[in-house]
């Protein structure tokens, strides 16, 4: 899940870190963190902070972790869970014909985050492989993009291989 | 309980080498003697209603190429000239026909006789039409070890897990592509590792059904009919192979701490065979000649087997299973009208 916190720290040094710290050792993911010094009520500086967790379970551990290191959450929002999904594909293509692929993916499916990777040996090799990673906030999003991957591939001769 | 076996290749060999070796259990477990009173090859045959040796019919095969002194033409003309009650059959599978197993197999169940098959063409082309005639004529056929050889899936999910909402199976039910692939993980390439499988006996000299996935196809078929209760056939299966599959593909998919593996999927509406990207250390990621499944169940939650899916003992092992299975049915038919104890 993918979680918004605005938290409001003590203006002291080494506060950014012990509010971030936390979320790493419960091994959820910094996305994104605005370090607000001008904005600051009764002492505390704010912090805005994008993560990834796991779960829940996890997300309350976060919490508890916040509040016994004197944290305050004045916000947290913008909760969803995501799913994850890696994609290889193998064949003859360049990276624009992909990347082409994923834009008219994205067109109908709702995808949160797409990270493609291709093998080094773009020249040496006939065959070249993609890897891509996706995160979408339904299973159904998945399923799609699975059909309409599967679909292209067999209509382009790229071999499909998707993770279970 | 008297037994027809056809086809006497390795299978077919090991099963008469197993029953040699259980003879004495079998007896002790439903006081019955359970002979081989036929066996059938390519070209020959042997018969004798009162039961012939395991053992030599083994060392004649051996020793001359052939089972038996007769030959024949015809191997259903011969199948409805003798008396057995269980046909055992395991000649070579043809996935595209059913070849003479398919005949065989509806020869027998036509005569009202018990089948236990390891083949699976029949199966996987034509599954209902056995299944139908079997329960037309009021028999029992059995095919644990069409998938998965000594793996035991089929009669797990049907048997042990018959309460349970099975909803997907998936699993790795090619020993040779897994073989291949598992060396690739350690840097061979395709080529050498498909050479180096079939110089261990592992692969065919021909691999197309193993590598273009059309083995594994027809084992999700057989799935997908015998558990799920679709109404499928081979030719239904979406089929991927791993001839595609580059030592790149597989380095990368390292880097990223998986591996790929031929993976056999099937749920109420999905029926595929193809490459995976599997992580690490998941059920599905086991390396050389095994096979192994998943089975998701709503109230056992996953449940993963694992085991040799060919070989000559591993094979003959799930159809000695499935001939005591049908002896205990007959054994406890036959006892329904007796005030006598089962035996056991």
């Amino acid at each position: 899940m993918i979680v918004n916190a605005e938290l409001f720290v003590k203006d002291l040094p080494g506060q950014l870190v012990g509010s971030l710290e936390p979320i790493s050792l419960l091994d959820g993911n910094i996305v994104e963190v605005v370090h607000n010094r001008e904005r600051i009520i009764n002492h505390r500086i704010c912090i805005n902070v994008t993560f990834e967790m796991e779960d829940k379970e996890q997300l309350c551990r976060l919490k508890d972790v916040w509040k016994s290191k004197d944290i305050i959450i004045s916000q947290l929002g913008s909760v969803y869970q995501t799913y994850s999904m890696e994609y290889m594909l193998i064949g003859s293509f360049d990276g624009g014909m992909i990347e082409d692929m994923m834009k008219e993916a994205g067109r109908t499916i709702s995808l949160d985050a797409t990270d493609i990777r291709y093998s080094s040996k773009a020249g040496a090799s006939v065959n070249r492989t993609a890897m891509i990673a996706v995160k979408t906030r339904s299973e159904e999003d998945l399923d799609m993009l699975d059909r309409f991957l599967d679909q292209k591939c067999r209509t382009s001769g790229i071999t499909y291989v998707r993770g279970v | 309980m008297k037994i027809f076996v056809c086809g006497f290749g390795t299978v077919g060999q090991g099963f008469a080498e197993v029953l040699h070796d259980r003879g004495a259990m079998l007896r002790d477990m439903f006081e019955e003697e359970a002979a081989i009173v036929g066996a059938m090859d390519s070209r020959s045959y042997a018969y004798d209603p009162s039961g012939l040796d395991p053992m030599a019919l083994v060392s004649r095969k051996k020793e001359s190429g052939k089972v038996g002194g007769s030959g024949y033409s015809d191997s259903a003309e011969v199948l409805s000239s003798c008396d057995y009650d269980v046909l055992v059959e395991v000649s070579p599978t043809d996935v595209k026909t059913g070849g003479v197993g398919l005949k065989n197999i509806r020869c027998a169940l036509g005569y009202g006789k018990d089948v236990i098959t390891v083949n699976k063409g029949p199966l996987a082309l034509r599954y209902r039409e056995l299944v139908d005639l079997a329960d037309e004529k009021g028999c029992i056929m059995r095919f644990e070890g069409s998938v998965g050889g000594a793996m035991p899936i089929i009669n797990l999910c049907t048997e042990d897990l018959v309460g349970e909402r099975i909803t997907s199976i998936r699993g790795i039910f090619n020993g040779t592509c897994n073989y291949i692939l598992s060396k690739m993980d350690k840097g061979q390439p395709f080529d050498q590792a498909l050479k180096e499988a079939q110089q261990l006996g592992y692969a065919e000299t021909d691999p197309t059904n193993d590598i273009e996935g059309y083995d594994s196809a027809c084992k999700v078929a057989i799935l997908a009919n015998a558990v799920f209760g679709r109404d499928v056939t081979f030719n239904d299966v979406k089929i991927t192979g791993i001839t595609s599959i580059t030592d790149e593909a597989v380095a990368m998919a390292s880097s990223r701490n998986m591996v790929i593996r031929l993976i056999g999927e099937v749920t109420d509406t999905k029926l595929e065979v193809g490459p995976r990207l599997i992580p690490k250390g998941h059920p599905l990621s086991i390396s050389g000649t095994l096979n192994t499944a998943q089975i998701l169940t709503d109230l056992a939650g996953p449940v993963t087997v694992s085991g040799r899916g060919a070989g000559r003992t591993e094979t003959a092992s799930a159809i000695l299973s499935d001939l005591m299975a049908i002896m205990d049915k007959r054994c406890r038919s036959r006892w329904a009208g007796s005030s006598s104890t089962i035996p056991r």
